[in-house]
């Protein structure tokens, strides 16, 4: 009894707590993001357009990002929050570019990925500001400033040599972020476990029980190793159950459990509506201007 | 019987999680990484300096005092080892963040004297020059942030229960992290000159 309630004790003790940390970037709801209402419809879709057509051609992913301002922090702090929330690029290639404008603070800023810098230098990123975008800007021209400014980054990817983009298809569901000692999968499996377990004895109610969870788990996330330990540890669980719980169910633990959290399951690829970051990393290169 | 199989069913989950000795190794393993972003970045910094002088002394020979500064930090931020092995070691870090502070302050100078020189602001090369020179520092600054999460975690896990039993039996210690310099200087506010500099001798 006793014995019991310590190992439950000291596994409780050993969960992990997750942190989740706040993000005021908006969500990446398309290629161009205007929380100022800068841009017209017209000049969103055929950016949207040309944004389109390079990561169609190229691979690459390049996005834009109007907000009013970026303030306490500089534009270089939330551009690179920015690039790291949305991820575009794709992964291990890390070929994204982001043009960030700050409205109200008269800045702006080319944040370029990791795998872009070889063409996309700081240098040239420098240039295009200064060259193409601000001129335009400093006579009011924003749609323009952005359109000619987003043409010249996109020539100057196309001179880049990356590696081919994949064909469309269904990705898989990636690595396994499936916490199997997530309290809030334990909880549930061993109040039902219990249940099947009284209905159909201990071996067979332990193994049903197992197989149950393994059919949700693959479901849910569509990974069959997810599935199958996931099944392991309920049926491990539902068979030793009955020696935790035998003082009453919850009591002692059910206030111990924290706040674990599900790190999502697949990730699908983005097809015709939704524009989706691929992954990709940035390392602070790029260049900043103001006009 | 019964009391046995729970028990072992218990360590056996216990094992599941090793109490952290994974993680931590997963931690330092980061901070490894994170860190030699942060001496690659410096690296690259160090190297952008010769072609700066260079391009600089183009235009205002005259500025030798400035000139040398800057040449001299390089040289000291070149002459310190900079190996893995610092994260671990309180004194050399600090030691090292203080010769890439000097190279900092060097090359502030020297981009306040050369605001005095119209041609050389004008100047294509040492415009690109500019541009490398403030993309690096911003990559400086990302992977030094970058660095502090890595070691911040690290050392949140080698102190959390249970964790810091398993690390006081492999001997972990917490690792060396930035500090901010000069502490007092930064809190007061700087003064706000606007008179005219004098005019450059010719």
């Amino acid at each position: 009894m006793i014995a019991a309630r310590a190992s439950l004790l000291a596994l409780l003790v050993c969960w992990a707590f997750v942190a989740l940390a706040d993000v005021a970037v908006p969500p990446l709801s398309g290629r161009v993001v205007d929380q100022t209402g800068t841009l017209s419809a017209g000049d969103i879709s055929s950016l949207t357009q040309t944004l389109r057509d390079l990561e169609t051609r190229k691979g690459s992913q390049v996005a834009v990002l109007i907000v009013p301002t970026t303030a306490p922090e500089t534009i270089e702090q939330y551009s690179i929050r920015a690039a790291e929330a949305w991820k575009i690029g794709r992964k291990k290639i890390d070929d994204g570019a982001l043009l960030v404008v700050a409205k109200n603070d008269r800045k702006l800023r080319i944040e370029v990925g990791y795998g872009l810098e070889g063409s996309l230098t700081d240098a040239t990123a420098s240039r295009i500001i200064d060259e193409i975008i601000v001129p335009k800007f400093r006579s009011g021209d924003f749609a323009g400033g952005i359109s000619a400014g987003v043409a010249r980054i996109v020539a100057v990817i196309d001179g880049e040599k990356l590696p081919a983009p994949a064909p469309r298809q269904q990705s898989d569901s990636g690595s396994l972020n499936f916490d199997p000692l997530n309290p809030f999968f334990i909880i549930p499996v061993l109040l039902f476990g219990g249940l099947i377990r009284s209905l159909l004895g201990r071996l067979i109610g332990s193994v049903a029980s197992g197989g149950l969870v393994a059919l949700i788990a693959w479901y849910l996330f569509g990974s069959l190793l997810a599935a199958v330990l996931a099944g392991v540890i309920a049926s491990i669980f539902v068979m030793f159950s009955d020696s935790i719980t035998s003082s009453g169910r919850g009591s002692g633990w059910s206030g111990g459990a924290g706040g674990g959290s599900w790190s999502g399951g697949s990730s699908s690829s983005s097809d015709s509506g939704g524009f989706s970051g691929g992954g990709g990393s940035f390392g602070g290169g790029g260049a900043s201007g103001s006009w | 019987m019964r009391r046995l199989w729970t028990v072992l069913a218990a360590l056996a989950t216990l094992s599941l999680t090793n109490c952290g000795y994974n993680v931590i190794q997963t931690n330092d393993e980061q901070v490894k990484s994170a860190w030699s972003e942060v001496l690659n970045q410096y690296q690259r910094r160090a190297d952008l300096v010769p072609n700066l002088v260079n391009s600089v002394r183009g235009f205002a020979q005259q500025e030798k005092d400035v000139l040398l500064g800057v040449t001299n930090a390089r040289a000291k931020v070149g002459s310190i080892q900079a190996t893995p092995e610092l994260v671990n070691d309180p004194g050399a870090f600090a030691k090292f963040q203080a010769a890439q502070g000097e190279l900092t302050t060097a090359l502030s100078k020297l981009l306040v004297v050369t605001e005095n020189y119209p041609q050389l602001k004008s100047d294509a090369l040492f415009h690109d020059l500019m541009s490398q020179l403030e993309g690096t520092e911003n990559r400086i600054t990302v992977a030094r942030n970058r660095y502090i999460k890595a070691v911040q975690d690290y050392n949140v896990g080698i102190r959390t229960f249970p964790n810091n039993l398993t690390a006081m039996m492999f001997g972990y210690k917490e690792k060396a992290n930035f500090t901010v310099d000069n502490e007092k200087e930064i809190s007061t506010a700087p003064k706000v000159d606007f008179s005219p500099a004098p005019a450059p001798a010719k």
